[in-house]
């Protein structure tokens, strides 16, 4: 989600307040707004209405490339660019490339995987702006970012209390 | 699912957990842990100046010599790498078959990984002739030719294998603690921390989006690392079985290898957790009896696995009728006839390996801090041996007698073996004052796992 | 051609190469090959170079500092200077033309090698051989082939000796002593060669004066000796430590001729040896073995040979049959067998003769007293009679040396003479009667030398201070000499005890000849100018002569040894050899064939019979008998500053860089020591300390210990290296007996580990060296070698063009160990000491593996050479990572050291374990001027590099130019390798396997021949050929489930 836009957050104690709440807000028709927790909440997903990961798309496509750049490298170096006869094998020994190529595959696949996830989630990023620090250890969030549609601070604000929201403040930017 | 007891105890609640978790990277080192610090320096310093040694006046102030052209170096290489393999498996493996009690071990034990790789990789570097020279095992275009690398050498297979290995596994252990250094920041009171701390989380933020992300690329990579950490250890063991060595020839070594090394590791991840348990009392509540009991069952599993391969590999040398085999392992044994010069060797293996973890058949020595950690001591020790009898015993008899000869020890094996313990001490040691020793983010889903009200997950 | 390795004037020259130039066949430079970018070029600078290279050698000039030694580097410099360095440095010295072999190009290129034909004497043996030079330095020593006597075989010591030519412990300069009152302690000071000259010819005057030498094998040494004599009246005594005396006795005694017999093993159907090691360390080894492998070649008449050892010798290891016996029983045997010929078979025409019989029939049922089966016994005294004629008897040595010496050689001659072989096997006028030292000569001057007698002594060429017994108490007799003169060529122990060291060139440094054996004369030509200043003995004596102005014309006529050389081969040789030559066409000729002459035939002679009666019947011997026996390596110990030949293993027991005292296994259990207890010796009073060897096959009572060791003052490589067995030689009845005294022995709860190259002696019953008796191959043939069926899945690469193959007959390999120095010296190949080979880093690119068959109690032993294989499915290429070793498509197992990154894999996977690692940084061990010792044409390999055999590429890539070159194709047998030239056996034979007609794939095809661990399918490019034992057994005496010990 773009940077600097300022919203509301509210503050929950319990995994199953934030859930709740995520899922009413959805409910109300908002579609930016995101949750915060400190770790992966079961089912926060469909809460929020989260589509499926692509990245293992990227894993694929590239450990593909990862393998047939393997195949390339070992035929080409042994069998084309200068053929060698070592130990009486034929210039090609496709058996004992085999080990190589599959190294190559996993390297390729497990980095680019990492890369496809800084994309997805904008990593690194200096700074972030933080709405609360606790939201990394016991505390959990919702925020609506004020460009959602029908977003209207007062009504938010007494959503949220009813639903148990401890806090709810205003983000000048997040 | 079997009702199983709780994996985390003391009723902790999250604000609990974090607190628990992050107190040794922020509270002042206790006197123990600059103890050991300041000995496992020492010896890393030590360590060091060995290799200084050996790398200004060559590999001939180790004892490897003609028949035996590979020596402690290789040795330890591979003990230290089958090490590194139970943090893999467990934090990739375990992740994969959804072993919820893994998460309280997970990021020490690839925290293990890493150092146990890293303090293997240098071994193949330093033990060549010309180790200036080593970047040329990699195939990069040059003014020779080009002349490439040969991609039929188990050497080179190790080249790909092991720096991917290592690639992969440091990446991963990164990603998982990416949540927890963001932690570490929210917390931390004195800037610098925050702006360590704060670089090292990369900015992370935690909403549902990036979690759904993060937990699919934490699959993915569990998925990649399983073949790969089996991959590894085949890989290493291939090292012996393409030669044609009798004593190194047998196909029976990928599994054999992937089993021990599974062993020595599970048993290195015991010696260090019991440590850290003493260390940092507070993280009993969260690596359990119960984990450590866990971990002594596989221990005791693949003990019996790699006895089995011991006797397998018996079993095909006599029933192969090659007597280059039977000789070499009729000499392993020292059986009379045979030199048996390295027979000791052998039956230390064989005890350490096989016939000690059969203790953990009991309940109460599965149970039993000293006793686990005594066991896990000596399975380090036969793991090393293990490979000493694969290595030197199979060298010094082989074909042709006129070529046997025996391995000469020297001063300066003893002093790389032990100082490699001062450099992978050093790291582990830094680790656990520098990151958080248990995963913050992933230990808190499992905290209701056990508990009565819910049960399973 | 004209050659001025020594001085030279340079007009004189100028015209010859004038002359040569206009001569030479223009050469036409195909631009295709060339050995250089300066020729491909033509460029003048080069050829110019080219021109005078030849006339120049890398010599300093006598007054510059003698003691730092030469970079490689500056030679090509040098070449330049050396034209004006040669006039400048000497005028006033006249030419001295030395001719290069005539099978050579006839002008010297850079980078081509010249071989000079010389003479290698190394007391006992003249070999003929090729010295190879390149800008003027030797650097390999090879056998010349067309010399009669040697035909091209060589010894470990003769190939080595060209390290003795670089030895930094040289003098490099002449050297007086200052003495004490009481000569115990000295102070050396440098002298220079006038005023030493000056005092000695003043000294000399005095008279009362004695020339020590070893034997003269030289007659025009010898001619100016005994002028030297004439005009000092000088006592000439020659001595060395293997003086061959008993031999002489015993032939003046039985036939009246005072000389060592020419012994034809190539006539030989039988042979006996009473422990002379004439495959090893008697007399001449290199002949010997070039002649009984002769006998070997063709198993359809393949000879016998029977061994009674009392150490484990070279022979005895090749022997059919060999008896372990103790010295006191040499006697025994050799009389038995006349007994048993004789009186019980009633053979020979003595058969009748009572006086014999009465002396014979002392020596009745000898077999049962030696504990030998009597069927043996008999069949070997039946073998040498059905052989008449054709069979030998010999015995000598150390080993022999006994207090009954003479008796045994009587005995020997007996035997020869009744079963007809003398004057057919047994030469009596072809023997070398130029083998005239003598100990009791030599006691006799110590005599006088104690009276006071000797004013003036100068030794050469022999070292009583080291390898005579002190109890002879030379030491003491000669500090009662005036004035001590040595030629020694190092500050060796003599040298300690000499007022004067006038240092002695080496002796490819001067002029000589050599009467090979009677009839044969060989040349020694310089094949470098002197590298410091020092000058030759010859030239020594007639200075002194000169400057005395005493002595025949002749000797005082010339300014340089070689002028007398020269002038005696006209009066003296040329008369008799000439042939109706000119002299000058006869000079060239010797020159450029290394001899002249042919041995002359010889006819049986009249055996005197009363010699039989000096033989008495010794009573018989128990307790511990002492065995002196040389070793391969060191012989006598003269050359023992040489590393080579320390770190070569002995070919039986496979120990080097020290000696010890061989026991057999039952006696170690006896006496309760292991290999490396220490012992001690007392042999009439004598103590020595030696570490003990358990040696299979030896006599219960036997104590064998090899001399040449423990030197004190010879150089950096030999001081301290074992101990002095000479010691334990003693003084008896004005001789010196060696072997067979009594002896005790104490064991010390000491230990001293010996290094071993191989440490285990059985083949575990695994098909390694193939061997069968004679009667098994020919019911079996080829089936006596178990094959094995070998399949591949793919067809493998083809080898067009040339496929090199070596092929090595285990049947004709004596072990010798010629090869393994040859290859070293060819392949700059590092010596690493003991340290090092005790932790088995010996860089041997060849190794004799010797396995024992048989019972540990009496084996018999095979020996296999063992280099790379050259595998065509190389398991060491597999492996490397780096393609460091790859396959070349000519079939070699490439080594690529500058690619090498030393992982050592292959290492690991060669079945064969043949290559060798650069564990450290060797090369930089190598002193000047020692370095000049090493072949340019093979990499130095550095610090972390594997390394292994090559098949000697180097001569390939040579032969190859060569052929192209003058446009032809290669031949079998172009390529030879620095092992197979070395072989006396020729056992090893190197070519082309695509040539279906060359030697290697005759033999490969051959019935005997099979491939190391052939079921392994690496596929060698080497193959051996089967040992045959011609023990008259069925079914080899190896069974294979014996197991040899294992130390």
């Amino acid at each position: 989600m773009a940077r600097g836009i300022g919203g509301i957050a509210a503050i929950f104690l319990e995994e199953h307040a934030v859930l709740e709440a995520a899922r009413k807000t959805k409910s109300e028709g908002f579609t930016k707004f995101d949750a915060i927790s400190p770790y992966p909440i079961h089912g926060m997903e469909e809460a929020c209405d989260i589509k499926r990961s692509w990245i293992p798309y990227v894993t694929f496509v590239t450990g593909t490339i990862g393998l047939v750049s393997g195949l390339l490298l070992t035929w080409w170096t042994s069998a084309v660019s200068w053929p060698i006869n070592v130990g009486g094998k034929p210039f090609f020994s496709l058996p004992a490339f085999i080990p190589i190529i599959f190294e190559l595959t996993i390297l390729f696949a497990a980095l680019s995987s990492v890369g496809a996830l800084f994309y997805a989630c904008g990593l690194p990023k200096i700074d972030p702006p933080v709405i609360d620090p606790d939201l990394t250890s016991h505390k959990f969030a919702i925020f609506v970012p004020e460009n959602d549609t029908g977003y209207d601070v007062a009504k938010l604000e007494r959503m949220f209390k009813d639903l148990g929201a401890v806090e709810v403040k205003k983000v000048a930017e997040y | 699912m079997i009702k199983r007891n709780q994996l985390i105890i003391g009723n902790k609640s999250f604000k609990d957990i974090t607190d628990d978790i992050c107190a040794p990277v922020e509270r002042f080192p206790s006197k123990g842990w600059v103890g050991l610090f300041l000995g496992a320096k020492t010896l890393l310093i030590f360590y060091i100046f060995v290799l200084g040694m050996v790398l200004a006046n060559g590999m001939g102030l180790l004892g490897v010599n003609h028949p035996v052209a590979w020596g402690t170096m290789i040795i330890t290489f591979v003990f230290w790498i089958g090490i590194g393999h139970a943090g893999t498996l467990i934090s990739a493996i375990l992740f994969l078959f959804r072993q919820k009690w893994r998460t309280s071990v997970a990021r020490t034990a690839e925290a293990m990984t890493v150092f146990a790789v890293m303090t293997a990789g240098l071994f193949p570097l330093l033990h060549t002739g010309r180790p200036w020279l080593d970047f040329w095992l990699f195939p990069y275009p040059n003014q020779r030719g080009p002349l490439w690398v040969n991609f039929r050498s188990p050497l080179l297979w190790d080249v790909f294998a092991v720096s991917t290995y290592a690639t992969v596994s440091m990446v991963f252990w990164y990603i998982g603690l990416v949540p927890d250094f963001a932690t570490i920041k929210d917390r931390a009171k004195n800037k610098v921390r925050r702006m360590v701390y704060g670089a090292l989380s990369l900015g992370w933020k935690g909403t549902a989006r990036n979690w759904s992300h993060y937990e699919m690329l934490y699959l993915l990579l569990a998925g990649l690392s399983a073949p790969l950490v089996l991959s590894v250890h085949t890989i290493v063991s291939f090292d012996f079985s393409v030669a044609g060595l009798p004593g190194w020839h047998t196909t029976i070594f990928p599994p054999y290898f992937v089993a021990g090394a599974i062993f020595s590791g599970f048993a290195m991840v015991i010696t260090l957790m019991t440590l850290v348990r003493i260390g940092f009392p507070q993280f009993k509540d969260y690596i359990t009896i119960d984990h450590m009991e866990v971990m002594n069952k596989i221990i005791m599993t693949t003990g019996m696995m790699v006895g089995y391969a011991y006797a397998s590999e018996f079993f095909v040398a006599w029933y192969s009728g090659n007597p280059y085999e039977r000789y070499a392992f009729l000499n392993r044994a020292g059986v009379p006839g045979t030199s048996g010069d390295y027979a000791w060797s052998y039956w230390i293996m064989v005890t350490c390996n096989v016939i000690i973890p059969q203790l953990f058949w009991f309940k109460w020595a599965r149970r039993n801090i000293p006793t686990m950690f005594i066991v896990s001591i000596f399975v380090n020790i036969g793991m090393w041996f293990e490979r000493f009898v694969i290595t030197v015993t199979s060298l010094h008899n082989d074909f042709l007698p006129s070529n046997w000869g025996n391995y000469a020890w020297s001063f300066w094996d003893g002093a790389v073996l032990f100082g490699s313990f001062g450099m992978f001490l050093t790291l582990f040691l830094l680790y656990l004052r520098l990151v958080p020793a248990i995963s913050i983010a992933e230990i808190k889903p499992v905290l209701d796992v056990g508990k009565d009200k819910k049960g399973g997950h | 051609m004209s050659d001025t390795h020594s001085h030279h004037d340079h007009d004189h020259d100028e015209q010859e190469l004038a002359a040569k130039k206009a001569a030479r066949p223009k050469i036409e430079h195909d631009n295709k090959f060339w050995l250089s970018l300066d020729q491909y070029q033509q460029n003048p600078e080069f050829k110019k170079l080219a021109e005078t290279e030849f006339l120049s050698s890398p010599l300093k000039e006598e007054d510059d500092s003698a003691n730092e030694g030469w970079a490689r580097r500056e030679f090509l410099k040098l070449m330049g200077a050396s034209l004006a360095m040669a006039t400048a440095g000497c005028i006033r010295r006249p030419v001295e033309k030395i001719i290069p072999y005539n099978k050579q190009p006839e002008e010297v290129v850079l980078g081509v090698p010249n071989f000079y034909t010389t003479t290698y004497f190394d007391g006992s043996e003249a070999i003929g051989v090729l010295v190879k030079t390149r800008e003027g330095r030797p650097l390999k020593i090879e056998g010349n082939p067309s010399h009669p006597i040697s035909q091209g075989g060589t010894t470990a010591r003769a190939q080595a000796s060209l390290l003795g030519l670089y030895d930094p412990d040289r003098l490099r300069a002449p050297k007086k002593n200052l003495f004490n009152e009481k000569r115990s302690n000295k102070d050396g000071i440098g002298i220079s060669w006038d005023d030493m000259d000056k005092n000695i010819s003043e000294q000399l005057k005095k008279g009362a004066v004695v020339v020590l030498t070893g034997a003269l094998t030289s007659p025009a040494t010898r001619s100016v000796v005994s002028e030297f004599g004439q005009a000092f009246g000088a006592e000439h005594v020659a001595w060395e430590p293997f003086t061959h005396e008993e031999i002489r006795e015993g032939q003046k005694s039985c036939y009246g001729d005072d000389l060592v017999p020419g012994y034809r093993f190539d006539r030989a159907q039988m042979i006996v040896s009473l422990d002379a090691d004439f495959l090893g360390a008697w007399l001449t080894p290199a002949t010997f073995t070039k002649q009984f492998s002769k006998t070997r070649k063709d198993l359809g008449k393949m000879s016998r040979l029977v061994m009674f050892d009392s150490s484990y010798s070279l022979t005895g290891a090749n022997a059919d049959i060999r008896v372990r016996i103790k010295p006191s029983q040499q006697l025994d045997v050799a009389m038995g067998l006349a007994h048993e010929i004789v009186v019980n078979k009633g053979r020979s025409s003595y058969a009748g003769n009572s006086n014999a019989k009465s002396v014979l029939s002392a020596f009745a049922g000898t077999a049962k007293k030696l504990g030998i089966e009597e069927e043996l016994f008999k069949r070997i005294a039946d073998d040498l009679w059905e052989n008449k004629g054709q069979s030998l008897v010999v015995a000598g040595g150390l080993q022999t040396l006994t207090a009954d010496a003479v008796e045994l050689q009587i005995a020997v001659n007996f035997l020869n003479s009744i079963l007809e072989n003398d004057g057919k096997t047994v030469e009596g006028r072809s023997g070398n009667s130029s083998l005239k030292s003598s100990n009791k000569e030599l006691l006799a001057l110590i005599k006088n030398m104690e009276q006071g007698k000797v004013k003036t002594l100068i030794i050469h060429r022999t070292n009583p201070m080291y390898a005579l017994s002190s109890s002879a108490g030379f030491a003491e007799a000669i500090k009662k000499v005036e004035m001590v003169i040595t030629t020694s060529e190092r500050d060796d122990e003599v040298a300690q005890a000499a007022h004067y060291v006038a240092p002695d060139n080496h002796p490819m440094e001067t002029w000589s000849d050599a009467e090979v054996t009677a009839g044969v004369f060989g040349l020694q030509q310089p094949t470098i100018r002197p590298m410091y200043d020092t000058r030759s003995f010859q030239l020594s004596l007639m200075t002194w002569a000169f400057l005395a102005n005493k002595g025949p014309k002749r000797l005082l006529a010339y300014e340089t040894f070689f002028d007398y050389l020269k002038n005696y081969w006209k009066e003296e040789i040329h008369p008799k050899q000439g042939r109706g030559q000119s002299f000058d066409d006869f000079w060239n000729q010797a020159l450029q064939e290394g001899f002249v002459g042919e041995s002359v035939n010889s006819s049986a002679r009249s055996f005197r019979a009363e010699a039989l009666n000096q033989v008495k019947k010794s009573k018989d011997k128990t307790g511990y008998e002492l065995v002196l026996y040389p070793t391969i390596q060191l012989g006598d110990g003269s050359n023992n500053n040489i590393a080579w030949l320390h770190e070569l293993p002995d070919p039986v027991t496979k120990v080097c860089w020290d000696n010890y005292v061989c026991v057999s296994l039952a006696t170690s259990q006896k006496l309760k020591i292991k290999n490396g207890s220490v012992v001690q010796l007392t042999v009439n009073n004598k103590k020595i300390d030696l570490p003990v060897h358990i040696q299979p096959g030896l006599h219960d009572e036997v104590l064998a210990v090899a001399i040449g060791y423990g030197r004190t003052h010879v150089g950096r490589v030999g001081n301290g290296v074992g101990q002095n067995s000479y010691e334990l030689a003693s003084v008896s009845n004005g001789n010196l007996v060696y072997s067979g005294q009594e002896t005790q022995v104490t064991v010390l709860n000491k230990t001293y580990k010996l290094a071993q190259t191989q440490e285990h002696h059985s083949m575990e019953g695994r098909q390694i060296v193939v061997e069968a008796t004679l009667k098994d191959y020919e019911k079996k043939k080829e089936h006596i070698i178990h094959r094995h069926p070998i399949w591949s899945i793919w067809s493998g690469h083809a080898y067009n063009g040339n496929k090199w193959a070596m092929a090595v007959d285990l049947n004709s390999c004596t072990g010798c160990s010629a090869c393994v120095v040859a290859c070293q010296a060819e392949n700059n190949i590092p010596v690493v000491g003991k340290k090092y080979v005790m932790q088995g880093r010996e860089m041997h690119w060849i190794r004799i593996d010797r396995y024992y068959t048989g019972t540990p109690e009496n084996p018999s032993a095979v020996f296999q050479p063992l280099m790379c294989q050259h595998c065509d499915n190389a398991p060491c290429e597999t492996v490397c990572p780096v393609l460091a070793t790859v396959h070349t498509d000519d079939g070699l197992n490439a080594m690529v050291y500058n690619r090498c990154v030393g992982t050592r894999y292959c290492s690991n996977n060669c079945p064969y374990k043949v290559r060798r690692f650069n564990w450290f940084n060797y090369v930089k061990k190598i002193e000047k001027p020692l370095h000049l010792a090493l072949n340019p044409e093979v990499t130095v390999r550095m610090r972390g590099v594997m390394e292994k055999c090559t098949f000697c590429v180097q001569r390939i890539k040579e032969a190859k130019n060569e052929a192209r070159i003058d446009s032809r194709p290669l031949k079998d047998g172009d390529i030879k390798t620095a092992c197979q030239t070395a072989c006396p056996a020729e056992a090893i034979v190197f070519g082309d396997m695509n040539d279906s007609e060359s030697r290697v794939s005759k033999m490969f095809k051959h019935e005997r021949s099979y491939a190391l661990l052939e079921e392994w399918n690496a596929a060698p490019s080497v193959r051996y050929l089967a040992k045959i034992r011609n023990n008259g057994k069925e079914s080899a005496s190896s069974d294979p489930e014996s197991k040899g010990g294992h130390s």
